[in-house]
């Protein structure tokens, strides 16, 4: 299953705690894609996915300051 | 004044830059030390301020700059500190890192950037100055840490940079987690500037050269001190609405180069958007903003003009600051992130979830 997180707008670090807070709800091997713009969150969320173990499986820029990340719940 | 406005420029733009690139945010990197136990950024301010200390006192030495600690305005400091700790996370970055943002295009950071400015000028030529100068008046006579104890400054330069020592060198052993990165897509000069994630304490060390470099470039033009962005921050508005140009000093330039430097940075990484926020992000960055300009009025200075520059040049001034800034942090992290998450787990207005 794969679920979107649209934070576009939202700046640091509501981009991460909103993430951590859907991630609790997926299943293992359920993927969270997150939209983003905050320039801080392209650090913040990788190195949280990192951290805890999850996996990134997408991780682009889309346009002029907007970003998507795919995480993919150990 | 050709000089002023383009070393100021130059030194603010180096700044910018850096701090764009680098993503040198002190407010983040206080708060992270509480909300997720995280000291990465904590250390890095450390590792600048070694270096500048290192860097101004060899400066001091040899003769080629001068400074003089002053009073130790000790309630104004705490009090201001505190508050101006709260401020800086109701506007989601400090004064420097506003300035920044706004370079970046976040409207948010201007809102917060007018809110700072305007509250920061009605506390030092306003209003609010007569309450300013009334708590800035409870001083302790010696503000020098090495006055104080009667050692040399050299006593605790050294021990302090021998602690940074062991913390950098802790950290640097530690196992590193690999970061998922995006694919470059520039070589060379390019990716190192505009793509690469610069290391924390690599961005540090810059921060800490840059901050070297302003105390010579602006003694040069007469304004005896380093990097400060409140006052400079006062005297833009108080400049705009007085037409006085003795109000202009190196300072001002410094600021307003911040804001290039960052445009600079912003826009060659493909990081500039001008960005609305929201009504509620708005009205905390204006909140956030003018508690801000109230709190570093009061307190002397900023997380750069006491967080970075007083504790470098070791000061009490700047050591206590520093503290209360991030319980001031601290204590608006647990009001704004850690009690309402608890309270209500559900999501920030603007966010949407769609399942697949």
């Amino acid at each position: 299953m794969q679920q979107t997180l649209e934070v576009m707008g939202q700046v640091c670090p509501f981009p991460l705690i909103e993430a951590k807070k859907v991630i609790e709800d997926l299943k293992s091997g359920d993927e969270l894609v997150i939209q983003f713009d905050c320039t801080q969150a392209t650090e913040s969320i990788p190195r949280w996915a990192a951290e805890s173990g999850h996996t990134v499986t997408n991780f682009e820029q889309l346009s002029d300051a907007a970003w998507t990340i795919t995480v993919k719940k150990k | 004044m050709v000089q002023m406005i383009l070393t100021g420029l130059l030194c603010g733009a180096l700044l910018g830059f850096v701090m764009q690139r680098g993503r040198f945010c002190l407010t983040g990197g206080f708060r992270d030390m509480y909300i997720a136990k995280d000291n990465r950024m904590f250390y890095a301010l450390l590792i600048a301020i070694a270096v500048q200390s290192i860097g101004v006192y060899s400066l001091i030495q040899l003769g080629l700059i001068e400074f003089s600690t002053g009073a130790f305005p000790w309630v104004a400091t705490i009090v201001g500190s505190f508050i101006f700790g709260i401020g800086i996370v109701f506007a989601g970055g400090c004064a420097t890192g506003t300035w920044y943002r706004a370079g970046e295009g976040l409207i948010g950071s201007w809102i917060a950037l007018f809110g700072y400015m305007a509250m920061s000028a009605i506390m030092k030529s306003g209003p609010l100055t007569p309450l300013n100068q009334s708590l800035q008046s409870v001083q302790l006579p010696k503000n020098s840490i090495a006055e104080s104890t009667g050692l040399s400054v050299w006593v605790f330069i050294s021990i302090f940079a021998a602690i940074v020592l062991w913390i950098f060198i802790r950290e640097l052993r530690k196992p590193k987690v690999v970061i998922p990165t995006m694919k470059p897509k520039r070589r060379g000069l390019a990716h190192l500037l505009f793509e690469k994630r610069w290391h924390p304490f690599f961005t540090a060390m810059i921060v800490g050269l840059i901050a070297i470099l302003a105390w010579p470039l602006s003694e040069a033009t007469g304004r005896m001190s380093g990097l400060g962005i409140t006052t400079p921050s006062a005297n833009i508005l108080q400049y705009l609405v007085t037409g006085d140009q003795k109000i202009l000093n190196w300072g001002v330039f410094l600021v307003l180069g911040i804001l290039l430097g960052s445009f600079i940075a912003a826009k060659g990484s493909r990081e500039f958007r001008f960005r609305m926020p929201d009504t509620k992000t708005g009205i905390s960055s204006f909140i956030g903003g003018n508690l801000m300009g109230f709190g570093a009025s009061l307190a002397g200075g900023c997380s750069i003009g006491n967080g970075l520059v007083m504790t470098a040049m070791m000061t009490w001034q700047g050591w206590v600051s520093l503290l209360f800034i991030i319980l001031g942090t601290w204590t608006a992290s647990y009001f704004v992130f850690v009690r309402t998450n608890v309270k209500k787990k559900s999501l920030n207005s603007g966010t949407s979830i769609t399942t697949v």
